[in-house]
């Protein structure tokens, strides 16, 4: 066991690494120069590099990259070129904000296909089925940022029950909730009722229908304890596809977190944000999806066999 | 083939179907097209579907809607068609790459394929798009970014259950080369799952190509991609709705009808792939 932890946290560290080194050099092969935007329209060469100089970007590459890279272990990732501000408290400021978008909408997508995985599950080709069948294809067929858009056409705009965005009061978490929701439910649906309809065939299962149990016991608790790992486990490999889905969800509602954070730094090719957001927030991602990973083999003992085999 | 006649299912025959109508609109988009997708009419922006001259409307510089929903089709189609056929030339050969060259090879290929899975795609094409001007070029390179490392870790692991079946030990026994195995042996077996993944990563490319064109990361203006014209519409929002429901429907459509293709050529192989591979 102990191994195995060593070995997903090194894991962990090399993928950290080669991220920070490829966001690195990803940044400096730019043809547009950050101090031309900052700078005033028509600004003269002169401001210009005065800007260069501020921002630290006439100097030689390998000297930006050691500056970068010892400013990390003091959690320094520079100054933001648009918002004058130190990246870290930038990001830190916007982070509980989608984390808190992130979780919401795991919790809901997780609850949906479990309860629809189940109940498809258990009469293949019923109505509960084909509806769960639909929803799902809908999910991945339909780009998520639309699914955001229509939302707020018609449930903020012309009903106006929920707010179109921002991040003022709890309801306005309700659309992107669902946005990103919508875009995670199909795989953990299939997957659950794939692996639903596996265990139902089990001998156990018949023996604890021969003993009388209810079904909702029989489906709820003793199936859907063995079924849900399968998605469990892709939930934690997903990390990075449900952050993908949060920051396009909060450049729809203009939700005030990292992900729209990221999409301003874009239009100001501002260096030391996007790599600031990159390492901070897949290092996150990738420790958080550790964390599950190592979770699951105090949850289930076949998981701790599999590791300590592997 | 017989034995693949009672296989075709339902969902291969209607996918195929609804595929077929984006394909030919894309293919006859000059002939069946009433306007040129670029042409303002000033006098006549924002209208509604139905209105004179304007099957589905206008924008907001008075472009038909229709129009550029068609020819919409043409770059939609083959950006997201390119950038499939990147990701599956790539995938395809780092996957065998890692499959063939024994444990140390299969170990440094792998890793590139880890560091491309643990970077968040989205990151990833905010760093590259803010670095390098966004041109066709561009997008379709960043599609295969999307796609190269799921494609190739699932080819891996289907060429690896190949290799350890007793047919190629045989033809090991019987002298066969390692290129000859490859290629005569393992390829073939290979193709099914390749065929439903291209399906799968086909849908999810025309995704991904609406997705940044939305987030201002698409191909540049005035062509008009489905992502655009719904980026282009976005301050319109909630008076004219149409202009962002309708060109999406064209993107709904053709990924329903890539994913109903990729569920039938399962069904129709037999094989069981992840859709989380993909994407």
């Amino acid at each position: 066991m102990f191994r195995y932890v060593a070995f997903r946290v090194a894991q962990g560290l090399f993928l950290v690494v080669a991220i920070t080194f490829a966001v690195f050099f990803i940044l400096r092969i730019s043809e547009g120069d950050p101090a031309r935007i900052a700078a005033p329209m028509a600004a003269n060469p002169d401001v210009i590099n005065t800007y260069k100089r501020e921002f630290g970007t006439d100097r030689p590459i390998l000297s930006q990259l050691t500056t970068f890279l010892s400013g990390i272990p003091h959690g320094d990732f520079g100054t933001s070129f648009r918002y004058l501000q130190p990246v870290t408290s930038l990001i830190k400021e916007r982070f509980p904000a989608t984390l808190e978008l992130a979780l919401l909408a795991l919790l809901l997508s997780v609850s949906l296909s479990v309860s629809l995985g189940v109940l498809s599950a258990r009469r293949p080709g019923s109505i509960v089925d084909w509806i769960s069948g639909t929803l799902a294809m809908f999910g991945q067929s339909a780009p998520s940022f639309w699914v955001g858009l229509l939302l707020v056409a018609f449930i903020a705009v012309r009903l106006g029950i929920l707010p179109a965005g921002g991040n003022e009061s709890p309801l306005s978490l309700v659309l992107p909730t669902l946005t990103v929701a919508v875009g995670l439910l199909p795989t953990e649906l299939r997957v659950l009722r794939a692996s639903m309809r596996e265990v139902l065939g089990q001998d156990y299962i018949r023996a604890a229908r021969a003993f009388g149990l209810p079904e909702w016991r029989i489906n709820f608790v003793y199936a859907l304890r063995n079924a849900v790992l399968p998605m469990m486990t892709l939930v934690g490999l997903d990390m990075g596809y449900l952050l993908g889905g949060v920051i396009v969800a909060e450049g729809v509602f203009n939700y005030n977190g990292i992900g729209q954070l990221a999409l301003l730094a874009l239009n100001s090719r501002d260096y030391p944000l996007i790599q600031g957001i990159t390492v901070l927030t897949s290092s996150a991602f990738i420790g958080l999806n550790i964390i599950t990973d190592l979770l699951y083999s105090v949850v289930d003992p076949r998981v701790r066999i599999a590791q300590a085999a592997a | 083939m017989r034995r693949f006649r009672n296989r075709i299912s339902k969902s291969l025959i209607i996918g195929s179907g609804l595929l077929a109508i984006p394909v030919l609109t894309a293919i006859f988009a000059p002939v069946i097209s009433p306007h040129s997708p670029t042409y303002l009419d000033l006098t006549q922006i924002l209208e509604a579907p139905g209105a004179p001259g304007h099957i589905l409307g206008t924008d907001s510089i008075g472009r038909d809607l229709l129009s550029r929903i068609i020819f919409g089709s043409q770059i939609s189609l083959l950006v997201a068609g390119l950038g499939m056929l990147g990701a599956l030339v790539i995938g395809v050969a780092v996957g065998s790459l890692a499959a063939f060259t024994g444990r140390f090879g299969d170990l440094v290929v792998m890793r590139f394929v880890d560091v491309q899975l643990a970077f968040p795609y989205i990151l990833l094409a905010i760093a590259i798009t803010s670095a390098v001007r966004p041109t066709v070029g561009l997008v379709i390179g960043l599609l295969v970014l999307a796609g190269w490392a799921g494609f190739a870790r699932v080819v891996r692991s289907a060429a690896l259950q190949e290799i350890s079946r007793d047919y190629v030990k045989a033809a090991t026994l019987l002298g066969a080369s390692r290129t000859r195995i490859a290629w005569k042996y393992v390829f073939p077996n290979l193709l099914p799952p390749i065929m439903v993944l291209a399906a799968m990563l086909m849908a999810a490319m025309v995704l991904i190509e609406a997705t940044l064109a939305f987030l201002g990361m698409g191909v540049p203006p005035p062509a008009p991609s489905w992502g655009t014209i719904i980026l282009d519409a976005r301050n319109y929002l909630g008076s004219a709705w149409w202009l962002t429901v309708l060109p999406g429907l064209g993107i709904l459509l053709t990924a329903v009808a890539l994913n109903l293709i990729a569920d039938g050529l399962q069904t129709l192989f037999g094989t069981r792939i992840e859709r989380d591979a993909v994407g």
